[in-house]
């Protein structure tokens, strides 16, 4: 469980396209492990979601360097980002992102289909997904026919369908209900504790970062606060 | 990456967008059929056009004495050996003619006209128009039929009638001037009063008696339609010029310039018409797609963030691309045949028959579908399909996931 999952050393990332560059980023050192379910928070414009980006290979640091199992991301062109994306990473996103022409059954193959994976095997591999997310009976609707929750639900089986070492979760929360929420924390918790899924998320919810075993602050592009670094202190670590 | 998701994808995009998919199905149909229907008026202008000259006593090939074409008169002849046939590869020639033409006076009672006096071999003449043509009275018997065909409009100006007697000046041989009286054995009616004007025929057998030479002064060959490729006809050429030699072996291409000219412009005019349409057609197309790409920006962001990579993301808009238009060129070709179909009998344009003869058509156009010409249309649409979905592509993955994403 100390397995380094990603290793932020110095990240800076200013956005420039405007007529006074924004500084979102400022030298962040951040380190995830195996297992671990990090909540990052904090108000708007603190960083967070950049961070998580930058984390996803979406976006790169303008200083500073990212790895992400041992991959040191600034080395890699878009193409190989993609790949690394598709064979480590899941992805879930405020607005669910489905593919619109895909069924939820065929959403969560998707991937698979990227990875080539044999037909049969993805079939049965989406479909006992979906069905442990509980929308088992839902396979062959498409996600206009699908309410917030349910949708979400399908893009956390589409990320997690591959076992993939990081799941990134931008405000999964932000559309959803407080019932659905609870519902899709539940999951997410299941997820980590049962499937050892390692987990970060970007949120303003404050049910989403009680859930989170290590709560990350960030304000003005700097962590602010890490609960892993108050436990270790207390520990005397 | 899967062809078969990328196929998947692309289908049901466009079906995800019925009325847009619609829309350009119509404008691709209407286009490729337009320029099939098109191209069948141009092959079959141009079709009338060979046939035309082919047929008007000039044939596929043509053997002629050195300097004839310059000075048509029977000085510049040659004999042709008893029993001559072409040595040409079998299914190749259709029929072949050996015949006298002289420049000619012609008088009757009231009128005299210049015209050409052609000797021929009625049994042979099936490969020109006179083996065809309708008459008043009755056609040639053999080459020995001393008597005359004239032309219905020569007839008129002539004003003289089947069984009437004709006057003929011409030069023989000898360079002495030789006039003798003809009765008119028929009066044929042409596809055009040019001709109808400028030919009189006889007898080969007896033109060369009134000549005084057992001489001709050409062998036109027809060739076979579907063995009369530019390089068939070469190669036939090229036979005949080693038979032939010091003679004049020509293609219709070398003795109707003009005609060939006429008919290579065609050729050219169906890939013009076709560069018109599709590139009307490829405007509408591209900001169709462009506006299709730019509305999906998010999902290409998501696809990419996903893990797809940029170049399926263009394969895939070449994909959507690529099945509208092979969709589209399927429906134009089969409507664009169709409506050929419903016009084989042709089209009647002798309310224009005077211009439409000095354009060398006839006045009823028959519309001719060449499977190259199908062909020719199907790959290059596909190909502008191809090309006009770059630049959309190129913008779908123009753009950083992320980018995408927050849109």
């Amino acid at each position: 469980m100390n397995d380094l999952v990603v290793n932020c050393r110095g990240v800076t990332r200013i956005y420039s396209d405007d007529a006074v560059p924004v500084q979102a980023l400022r030298g962040v050192d951040f380190e995830v492990r195996t297992g671990e379910f990090v909540s990052l928070s904090g108000p708007s414009g603190s960083g967070k979601s950049t961070l998580l980006n930058i984390i996803g290979g979406l976006d790169r640091p303008t200083a500073g360097s990212v790895e992400v199992d041992g991959v040191d991301l600034s080395t890699l062109s878009e193409s190989q980002l993609s790949d690394l994306r598709l064979r480590k990473m899941g992805f879930v996103f405020q607005a669910y992102n489905l593919i619109p022409v895909l069924s939820a059954l065929e959403n969560v193959e998707f991937i698979m289909q990227l990875q080539g994976v044999p037909a049969a095997q993805r079939h049965e591999r989406a479909q006992r997904m979906l069905s442990e997310l509980g929308i088992g009976d839902l396979l062959h609707r498409r996600p206009g026919e699908l309410s917030g929750g349910q949708q979400q639900r399908v893009a956390i089986a589409r990320a997690i369908v591959t076992n993939p070492v990081l799941l990134l979760a931008d405000e999964p929360s932000a559309n959803l209900d407080s019932a659905t929420t609870e519902d899709l924390l539940q999951t997410l918790r299941h997820l980590n504790e049962s499937h050892g899924v390692t987990i970060i998320t970007a949120t303003h919810d404050p049910m989403v970062m009680q859930i989170a075993r290590r709560q990350v602050k960030l304000r003005d592009g700097a962590i602010v606060e890490d609960s892993a670094a108050v436990e270790a202190s207390a520990a005397g670590v | 990456m899967p062809f078969r998701l990328l196929l998947q994808l692309s289908r049901r995009n466009l079906l995800r967008h019925r009325r847009r998919t619609f829309m350009l199905l119509l404008a691709i149909s209407v286009a490729v059929s337009g320029v099939t229907f098109m191209n069948s008026l141009i092959r079959g202008f141009q079709h009338d056009m060979r046939e035309a000259v082919v047929v008007n006593m000039t044939g596929d090939i043509k053997v002629l004495a050195p300097g004839y074409r310059d000075d048509p008169s029977i000085e510049n002849s040659f004999v042709l050996a008893d029993g001559w046939v072409p040595d040409l590869p079998a299914g190749l020639v259709d029929g072949w003619a050996a015949r006298i033409k002289v420049p000619a006076v012609i008088l009757s009672e009231r009128e005299t006209r210049g015209i050409q006096l052609v000797g021929v071999d009625p049994a042979s003449e099936r490969i020109s128009f006179i083996g065809s043509v309708s008459y008043a009275g009755e056609p040639l018997a053999s080459p020995e039929d001393a008597r005359l065909l004239v032309g219905k409009a020569l007839a008129e100006q002539l004003q003289t009638a089947v069984g009437r007697r004709l006057v003929i000046m011409t030069q023989g041989s000898d360079g002495l001037n030789r006039e003798a009286g003809f009765r008119i054995a028929g009066i044929y009616d042409a596809d055009g009063t040019g001709l109808e004007k400028a030919f009189v025929f006889t007898g080969v057998s007896a033109l060369q008696g009134l000549l005084d030479a057992k001489v001709v002064t050409e062998v036109s060959i027809r060739l076979l339609e579907e063995g009369s490729s530019a390089a068939e006809g070469f190669s036939a050429r090229g036979r005949l010029m080693d038979y032939f030699t010091g003679l004049d072996v020509l293609r219709w291409q070398e003795l109707e310039p003009q005609a060939a000219a006429m008919f290579a412009f065609a050729d050219s005019a169906v890939f013009i018409w076709f560069l018109i349409m599709m590139g009307a057609l490829i405007f509408g197309l591209v900001n169709t797609l462009i506006t299709s790409v730019m509305e999906r920006v998010r999902e290409f962001g998501m696809l990419r963030a996903l893990g797809m990579r940029p170049g399926s993301v263009v394969v895939q808009v070449v994909l959507e691309s690529t099945l509208v238009m092979a969709l589209g060129v399927l429906i134009g070709l089969g409507v664009g045949s169709l409506l050929v179909e419903w016009l084989a009998d042709g089209i009647d344009l002798s309310a224009w028959a005077e211009g439409v003869e000095l354009a060398g058509m006839r006045s009823l156009l028959v519309p001719r579908l060449l499977p190259g010409d199908l062909l020719l249309v199907a790959l290059m649409s596909l190909v502008f399909g191809v090309l006009a979905s770059l630049y959309p592509a190129w913008r779908a993955v123009k753009v950083k996931p992320l980018e995408a994403l927050r849109r």
